[in-house]
């Protein structure tokens, strides 16, 4: 085992060499293409045998890799942001075919406007698809959850590809302290990887991703894509007390941090999750019983521990970091469902947006978001959704559209 | 927590000098969280660079609001605002510059009442700013007066273990001097603390007003806005047009400009905007009668912000 | 050549003067791809509109900064012809039912890298050619994906080193023939160009600006960010690429295939690649006599095809 000092690029091409990825289908994209490049690095020196094929587009990248893991072949490959928006006719195709994988996604805004830094609309985008979605908020959880995710992909109730998705710049390019594993220690963690009976090979007659002719059938077929992503929640405390077990560190499908005895939730994914927790941090000393539960597990959502982390509470304040245009933040409407009906659900549940494009979310905000959370407490009834954005903000935007001649000419009541 | 930011342009090895200290720290035992933020990405752009350090594991992401240490690796950044040099800088800052003026002409123009440190800038030569960065982080490791000098040396090798010996040399040359250069201040950058609730002023949150769809898209309704931003901050060197040798030739110098930086008068006569000319030095480079010259931008470069 | 060539550009000092593109913008200094742009660009004029698909070029416009004195649209990496696809049948629906004056109307100009034209833009390339596109095509070619750190692209020549191709003998692949691919679809027009040869540019852009149909454009790029070597020597770089033979100036219209260049005396490759970091490791740390010599082989073969 060796500590380093390692970013989260590093980091996943760390747990995609560790894992012995067959395959590297690849296409450029900021922030992920540091990546891609360790691994050619690597590939170059010899140091690690996985085959790297630079293909045209994500579109094309995403087939490639969904054909070759349907062959037999352990595969790895990592986008972005419009990359994964040009593959998602194949991120939703691939699924179907039963057959593992994992795909790192740097997360980073989707246009319009182009942006190249951080938020999760694009990974969200991807929720209905049928892979699994793990997310981290540190660079040894990246590591960490692609060996994990590994297994889970291929594990025998599953047999899905999985989404691990770390931050852009937050993560993808900043270095944190990171403890890289044996690699033998890896390799009794993780086997090589056994296709089952999902496999190209002259004997073995196979038609793979076929036509459906009949509704009866389709909504088997999609039902039980369904079924066996659930099944992720059970999978994943299964294989997550292994690696505890193996390597010394807990993943469970919520983060919980100082939550037990808090009246006041953040609910937040990410790596800014740990700006939430030093925000915790600073409430706690001032005597505020604040906490933080932060998902892991996207997909499957996490229903039952959820249900458990937030019993009780008088309020969770959910931070999006992501917009569905016309509905709001994502995780705010998930929750909700989750929350609805049941008994001791959480009072109040107030939504914001914040982190847009990396925004940064300001230790105040936090303290603010605490206190939106009492006060509507005290008043009885949910606050407004509220974005993230201060005056002075406000007025910075307008000098760019001065100078853009984009000038305002009435306010739209 | 150590909370420390470095500034510096694109090709001056500023990403590696952050680096270094974020690796001396490591090798120290510190959680360390370093990050480069690029503004363009470019040769000669400004760019800036986070370094955190403490003993116990970081929470904290992204703006390094009130830096403990400022390390300035190219003094012709600290008038210009889009460089951020000066944010969040407090009478218990330290701040370290590069630079050959007087660290009291530096307390003045600025207006700063805190401990303001100088290297020396050794030499103008281009190829030569590229060794600023070590001497920044071998100062900056002094200062904080947590790394030992054999650390320092492990942290710049282990940087630039890709490069050949002879850079790596070169680079520990500079860093180690400025190392030993700093001894008289050693450890005077102090730890900061965190920010508390009792500290903080609530946010001054706005609803946004709906806008008319034609100035909340993303879409520009004027030509050539870009002669608003000045690329000429990018400049290391200057090309300087000796007329005693232009011979009119027509356009030579102005057609190969890339940005649009040189014109040409009625009368043939070339004239360099040196508000938008990047220092690129083609002009330089394809003059026929060698009229150009390329002169340090330290001779022309403003130093009031 | 067989003809004589009628051109408002017989001379360098016939080169238009007035500099269009705005200074400003973030391309790095001593951009190659820049340093064609602005020459196309001021011959082409305000009364364009650029369609842009994703690359280093997609930084001319952030907002609120602009270069351009007339229009731009930013599409996605793959789709930039699709785009010029619709804004031109937008705006000749609009000229038809008179809904805008002949003086509005604009040119449809598409700009992209290497990365989108070789690679996942073919397809929307294709089939625009294919519909009789009247549109004019202009590809910057740096050899590899630039604006993410310069990965090896369709477009990458045998031997480069890169980001993802590292190794002693760099990229194994060949650059594709574009030029070729376009001109098998027979459109209107096609042609080489480099900045550092501004008057056979300028000629070539007047003439493409003069025709209708699909015209199509690709524009050697040297690169001091992926080239690796100092901007000053942008200029020279490109003189040295026309002056060994591995970068043709050339034209396709009617089937025929010109060259508007012949390098009377090829200068041996190396003088190219020497100059270049990226092929450092064909001379350094002891010379690949082999892969130079591959090199040399391949330019050697097209020129003997080429007839006087």
């Amino acid at each position: 085992m060796t500590r380093a000092l390692i970013t989260g690029n590093q980091a996943a091409a760390w747990g995609a060499r560790l894992a012995r990825a067959d395959y590297m289908p690849s296409f450029p994209i900021t922030p992920q293409t540091e990546i891609i490049e360790t691994i050619a690095g690597w590939i170059d020196q010899g140091e690690m045998d996985c085959r790297m094929a630079m293909m045209e587009s994500e579109h094309s990248m995403i087939t490639a890799a969904g054909a070759a893991a349907a062959t037999g072949v352990r595969v790895f490959t990592a986008t972005s942001s419009q990359g994964l928006l040009y593959a998602m006719e194949m991120i939703y195709g691939v699924p179907g075919m039963r057959a593992p994988f994992v795909l790192v996604n740097v997360s980073r805004g989707l246009q319009t406007p182009v942006t190249l830094e951080p938020d999760h609309t694009d990974v969200l985008a991807a929720r209905d698809s049928g892979f699994l979605q793990i997310h981290c908020s540190t660079c040894q959880e990246v590591l960490d959850q692609t060996l994990i995710a590994y297994r889970l992909a291929e594990h025998h109730r599953v047999r899905l590809p999985v989404i691990v998705n770390l931050d852009g710049f937050y993560l993808s390019f900043t270095r944190e302290p990171v403890e890289i594993p044996d690699p033998a220690a890896v390799d009794r963690f993780l086997p090589g990887f056994d296709p089952e009976t999902t496999r190209f090979r002259a004997g073995e007659p196979l038609s793979q991703g076929v036509v459906v002719l009949g509704s009866v059938p389709y909504s088997y077929f999609r039902y039980e894509t369904h079924l066996a992503t659930l099944q992720g929640l059970p999978a994943y405390a299964e294989i997550a007390a292994e690696f505890a077990q193996a390597f010394g560190r807990e993943y469970g499908a919520l983060e919980t941090y100082k939550s037990d005895d808090a009246e006041w939730v953040l609910f937040m994914m990410g790596s800014f999750a740990t700006k939430a927790k030093d925000a915790v941090d600073r409430m706690r000393e001032a005597g505020w019983k604040v906490g933080l539960v932060r998902p892991r597990l996207l997909r499957p959502f996490p229903d039952e521990p959820l249900r458990q982390a937030l019993a009780g509470k008088r309020g969770v304040a959910v931070v999006d970091q992501n917009l569905s245009m016309g509905k709001g933040g994502v995780l705010h409407s998930e929750l909700a469902s989750v929350l609805y009906g049941q008994p001791d659900a959480p009072t109040i549940l107030a939504s914001f947006i914040g982190g847009l494009g990396g925004r940064d979310i300001a230790p105040e905000e936090f303290f603010e978001m605490i206190q939106v959370l009492r006060r509507a407490a005290e008043e009885g009834r949910p606050p407004t959704p509220r974005l993230l954005f201060t005056a002075d903000e406000l007025r910075e935007v307008r000098k760019l559209q001065a100078v853009a001649h984009a000038e305002r000419r009435e306010e739209l009541k | 927590m150590y909370r420390i930011r470095f500034h510096g342009r694109g090709g001056q090895g500023m990403k590696t000098a952050s680096r270094m200290l974020g690796t001396a720290l490591f090798l120290e035992g510190f959680q360390v969280q370093d990050a480069p933020r690029y503004g363009a990405e470019r040769r000669g752009a400004p760019i800036f660079a986070y370094v955190r350090a403490a003993r116990d594991p970081i929470h904290e992401r992204g703006v390094i609001r009130e830096p403990d240490l400022v390390v300035v690796a190219d003094d012709s950044l600290v008038p210009v605002p889009a460089a951020g040099v000066l944010q969040g800088i407090t009478a218990r800052t330290v701040m370290l510059i590069s630079t050959n003026e007087a660290a009291a002409t530096w307390r003045d123009r600025i207006n700063f009442s805190g401990s303001l440190l100088t290297l020396p800038v050794e030499t103008s030569e281009q190829a030569e700013l590229r060794f600023v960065g070590a001497a920044s982080a071998g100062a900056a490791a002094r200062l904080l007066g947590a790394i030992p000098r054999a650390t320092l040396e492990a942290a710049v090798r282990e940087e630039l273990s890709a490069l050949g010996e002879d850079i790596i040399r070169r680079n520990l040359e500079q860093a180690l001097d400025a190392f030993d250069r700093m001894a008289e201040h050693a450890g005077c950058v102090n730890e900061g603390t965190a920010f508390s609730v009792a500290d903080a002023k609530a946010p001054d949150w706005v609803d946004l007003p709906l806008d008319e769809a034609d100035a909340a898209a993303a879409a520009i309704h004027a030509g050539a806005t870009s002669v608003e931003v000045r690329t000429g901050l990018w400049r290391v060197l200057r090309p300087v047009i000796d007329y005693d040798r232009c011979n009119r030739c027509w356009w030579v110098c102005s057609e190969f400009c890339p940005d649009s930086a040189i014109t040409v008068a009625a009368d043939g006569r070339p004239e360099i905007d040196y508000d938008h000319c990047k220092g690129c030095m083609i002009c330089v480079a394809q003059c026929p009668p060698h009229a150009i010259a390329a002169v340090p931008e330290q001779e022309f470069a403003e130093k009031t912000p | 050549m067989s003809e004589q060539i009628v051109t408002l550009y017989k001379r360098m000092k016939d080169l238009p003067s007035a500099r269009l593109l705005g200074a400003g913008t973030p391309m790095c200094a001593g951009c190659g791809g820049l340093m064609a742009l602005h020459e196309i660009y001021d011959i082409l004029g305000e009364k364009t509109v650029f369609v842009n698909a994703a690359g280093c070029m997609t930084l001319l416009t952030v907002y609120p900064f602009t270069p351009f004195r007339g229009s731009w649209l930013y599409t996605s990496m793959s789709s930039a012809p699709a785009g010029a696809q619709g804004v031109r049948d937008a705006l000749d629906i609009l000229l038809a039912k008179q809904r805008i004056k002949a003086e509005e109307n604009l040119d449809v100009v598409v700009l992209t890298g290497d990365g989108a034209a070789y690679g996942m833009g073919l397809s929307s390339t294709s089939s625009a050619i294919e519909r009789g596109l009247d549109f004019l095509y202009v590809c910057y070619d740096n050899e590899g994906y630039g604006n993410t750190g310069q990965q090896t692209s369709a477009a990458t020549p045998h031997g480069a080193r890169t980001s993802t191709s590292t190794g002693a003998r760099g990229f194994g692949g060949f650059k594709k023939d574009l030029f070729a691919i376009w001109a098998a679809h027979r459109p209107a027009y096609v042609a080489t160009v480099i900045g550092s040869e501004p008057l056979d540019l300028a000629r070539k852009i007047e003439k493409a600006k003069a025709m209708q149909g699909p015209r199509l454009i690709i524009a050697l790029s040297p690169c001091p960010t992926g080239w690796d070597f100092d901007p000053m020597e942008s200029a020279e770089i490109g003189h040295l690429a026309v002056k060994t033979g591995v970068w043709p100036l050339k034209e396709y219209e009617n089937g025929v295939v010109t060259h508007t260049k012949l390098p009377r005396e090829r200068l041996p490759v190396e003088d190219y690649l020497k100059k270049q970091g990226r092929f450092a490791h064909l001379f350094q740390p002891q010379r690949n006599e082999a892969l130079i010599a591959e090199i040399q082989a391949r330019v050697d073969a097209y020129w003997a095809e080429v007839s006087i």
